[in-house]
């Protein structure tokens, strides 16, 4: 126990007082400052410079029709307010003539850099209900979409022209509906849907894989710098393997904890302007108190599955180039959480996700993220977390053994049956 | 005296391959025992199961008098052969370091620490990282890592390797004042002429078994004075005689021999004289180089013939 509390001490200590950690610890908060708040203080900027796009067609009512809808901001739009906002400002002018000395003239305009697209809208467009649009900027797809609505959007006007509605009484029944999403848990009505509801889960979802990640693969290199500097000789002739592969698990898991503290300490301190900023971004969060507990947990049940893994195949090479090749069975599963964690986000009950939560590979992540949404049952999370447990349980067990007998190792990567006969003989 | 370490009829295998085979060694208090072995001979793997990084296959492994626990660490210290320090800490925190692990307290470690460092001229570079170090200042670090917890039973993994003639007698000096204080000490190489200096008994290992082992002198004189040095000039066809010589080590000018048993020694003078001017001829000990050789070479035909 002693023993064990020395390496803890020792990997704790080395690690926090590292430069590498201070990088970390600054660095992570401001790119999460970059992904939080530049887009929030981008979306209230003016959308910079305006495109020129010119409506051809015949038909030169819907013509006006189409160039209003491009070049005026409308309320009825369906698209989300934001996306008007970072959308460039349009000015569209109309062209009756449908010659081949047009389209020839127009693409020489493109060409120029004079115009930036041209709607060619055939004679039948009100039966076909299809057009083509010819610009540069083909993969803008925020372009192409404000095309298509604008043409839509002047088909649906003119249609209810022709049918008799009035412009006023049109104006009223395009205008845009709004949508309040809330959450009904346990009786309860909540605020805490929509785009942050989404992004909320996935967020805390992405902190738990990447510092298991990070931290998995620190007990890894931890574990292969030990082993090629032979180090662990000379430790094995006062610990036992054992003693050490805990101090380094532990060690490096109370220094991910701590970085989790300075972070929280941190947003808490500096926070509250930075949520003024994001204000309008942030005023459907809440952080049920369920979360808030699960989130550590998790964190804590994913770390000790994982290093142990990271600990044996740490064991099993000589070098961190080959630790590139063999970690790829441990990551596979954890990468398959972050595949699969937009789905369990849209449908956490499904049959997939509950199954997700429940494999112990991925439940550390697909159970957080089912509770950050809609806390599943009480049964079904117990039976995941004591999946988890016997399971870390196993693997520490399996690993220690790999662990053991692999730091001795020098040489010929093993090969399965070798690695098979370790855990057997260890 | 009451033996620091016994064997007895230890073995260990990797897979097929019998790394330690029925191994039996006794190594009494205060005395300074010889480890000898060819290249893969089984030495790091005995050395390992007598501290217990590996357990043995069978047999068993008694040390203090009592069979093996981990709490025997504390009084063992143990320099591998391949040394290994964590390159990014402070000398004084490495050492430190290694020294609670064996159960000293910080402070004692510390005021040790600062005394083995004055004592091997590493003072100034106490705080520096062991990176920064020559490998043999590295060497010397590592070696007061092995000592800092004035263990009573050390095991040195081929000690002398790398360090300078300077280095090398300051460490022996160390060790001679070690054994004096009551210490034992284990040596595990294969350069014979340290251990002939030093040593009072041996066990020498091939492939894994003792083949030959007891008190240094003893073997030593129990081989007789059968074997002769000469330095001379000239033709000495005469070693390929085996009615004359039973084994022999040809340097060029100077040949250590052993010859078959009831050659007369100036018949073997006479010989050598006419092929040859003989500078000097000396019928002596045979060294210890030169019984390793034959008992390995003898050991090898007993195992192939077996």
């Amino acid at each position: 126990m002693h023993n064990t509390w020395l390496i803890i001490r020792r990997e704790y200590l080395e690690r926090v007082r590292s430069k590498a950690f201070l990088a970390f610890t600054l660095l992570i908060p401001l790119f999460m400052y970059a992904v939080v708040i530049l887009p929030s203080k981008l979306m209230t900027m003016k959308p910079s410079g305006t495109r020129h796009v010119i409506v051809v067609s015949d038909n030169a009512e819907l013509a006006q029709r189409v160039a209003k809808e491009i070049s005026e901001k409308k309320e009825d739009k369906d698209e989300p307010k934001d996306d008007d906002a970072v959308a460039p400002k349009y000015t569209a002018d109309v062209e009756p003539s449908k010659s081949d000395e047009t389209r020839s003239k127009l693409n020489a305009q493109i060409d120029a850099g004079q115009l930036d697209g041209y709607l060619w809208l055939p004679s039948d467009i009100v039966a076909t209900r299809k057009f083509k649009y010819y610009t540069k900027h083909s993969s803008d797809f925020v372009e192409t979409e404000a095309m298509r609505g604008a043409v839509r959007m002047a088909l649906t006007r003119q249609g209810m022209a022709v049918a008799g509605v009035n412009e006023k009484e049109v104006q009223e029944l395009l205008r845009r509906v709004e949508i309040d999403t809330l959450r009904v848990e346990k009786g309860k009505v909540s605020a805490g849907g929509g785009l942050m509801g989404f992004l909320l889960p996935i967020t805390l979802m992405m902190m738990i894989y990447m510092t298991v990640i990070i931290y998995g693969v620190a007990v890894m290199r931890s574990v292969i710098e030990e082993k090629t500097s032979r180090v662990v000789e000379v430790l094995l002739s006062s610990v036992s393997a054992k003693e050490l592969m805990a101090g380094k698990i532990l060690g490096v898991g109370a220094v991910g904890l701590t970085q989790m503290m300075i972070w929280a300490t941190f947003g808490a301190v500096i926070g509250s302007p930075i949520f003024v900023a994001a204000k309008s971004m942030m005023k459907d969060v809440h952080l049920p108190l369920a979360v808030v507990v699960a989130f550590p947990v998790f964190f804590v049940l994913g770390y000790l599955l994982y290093s142990s893994m990271y600990a044996a195949v740490g064991a099993m090479v000589n070098s961190d180039e080959e630790a590139q090749q063999m970690q790829w069975p441990v990551l596979a599963p954890l990468i398959s959480c972050a595949v699969f964690a937009s789905m369990v986000v849209r449908t956490p009950d499904s049959p997939l996700a509950m199954a997700l939560s429940m494999f112990p590979l991925t439940a550390p992540i697909i159970m957080f993220v089912r509770i950050t949404v809609a806390t599943p049952p009480a049964w079904q999370i117990a039976l995941s977390v004591s999946l988890l447990v016997a399971t870390i349980y196993g693997m520490v067990w399996l690993c220690s053994r790999i662990y053991r007998v692999g730091i001795l190792m020098y040489g010929k990567r093993p090969t399965l049956p070798e690695i098979l006969k370790w855990i057997k003989f260890a | 005296m009451k033996p620091i370490l016994e064997l007895s009829e230890v073995s260990k295998s990797y897979d097929e391959f019998k790394a330690v085979d029925r191994l039996s060694m006794t190594i009494p208090q205060g005395s300074v025992f010889g480890l000898l072995g060819p290249n893969g001979a089984g030495k790091t793997s005995s050395i390992r199961m007598m501290i217990g990084i590996t357990v043995p296959d069978s047999g068993e492994v008694r040390t203090f008098g009592e069979s093996f626990r981990r709490e025997h660490l504390q009084r063992i210290g143990y320099l591998p052969e391949e040394r290994g320090l964590y390159k990014r800490m402070k000398i004084g925190e490495v050492l430190v370091f290694f020294a609670q692990l064996k159960g000293v307290s910080q402070s004692d470690a510390k005021k040790r620490s600062q005394y083995w460092l004055e004592r091997l001229e590493l003072t100034q570079w106490t705080t520096s990282k062991v990176e920064e170090l020559s490998k043999g200042m590295q060497q010397k670090v590592q070696f007061i890592a092995a000592v800092l917890h004035e263990p009573e039973f050390m095991i040195l993994d081929e000690p002398f390797s790398g360090l300078d003639p300077e280095n090398a007698m300051e460490l022996k000096n160390i060790l001679l004042e070690l054994k004096k204080a009551g210490k034992t000490i284990l040596f595990s190489t294969h350069r014979m002429d340290t251990v002939e200096k030093l040593c009072d008994s041996i066990c020498l290992i091939n492939q894994g078994r003792g083949v030959l082992q007891g008190d240094l002198k003893q073997i030593k004189s129990s081989y007789g004075r059968s074997s002769i040095q000469m330095e001379y000039e000239g033709e000495v066809d005469f070693l390929t005689d085996a009615s004359l010589v039973q084994s022999s080590n040809n340097y060029g000018n100077y040949v250590e021999l052993k010859m078959q048993p009831g050659v007369d020694s100036q018949h073997l003078l006479a010989r050598a004289m006419q092929s040859a001017q003989v500078n000097r001829f000396e019928l002596v000990e045979p060294s210890l180089e030169q019984i390793f050789i034959d008992t390995v070479k003898s050991s090898k035909v007993v195992a192939s013939n077996a």
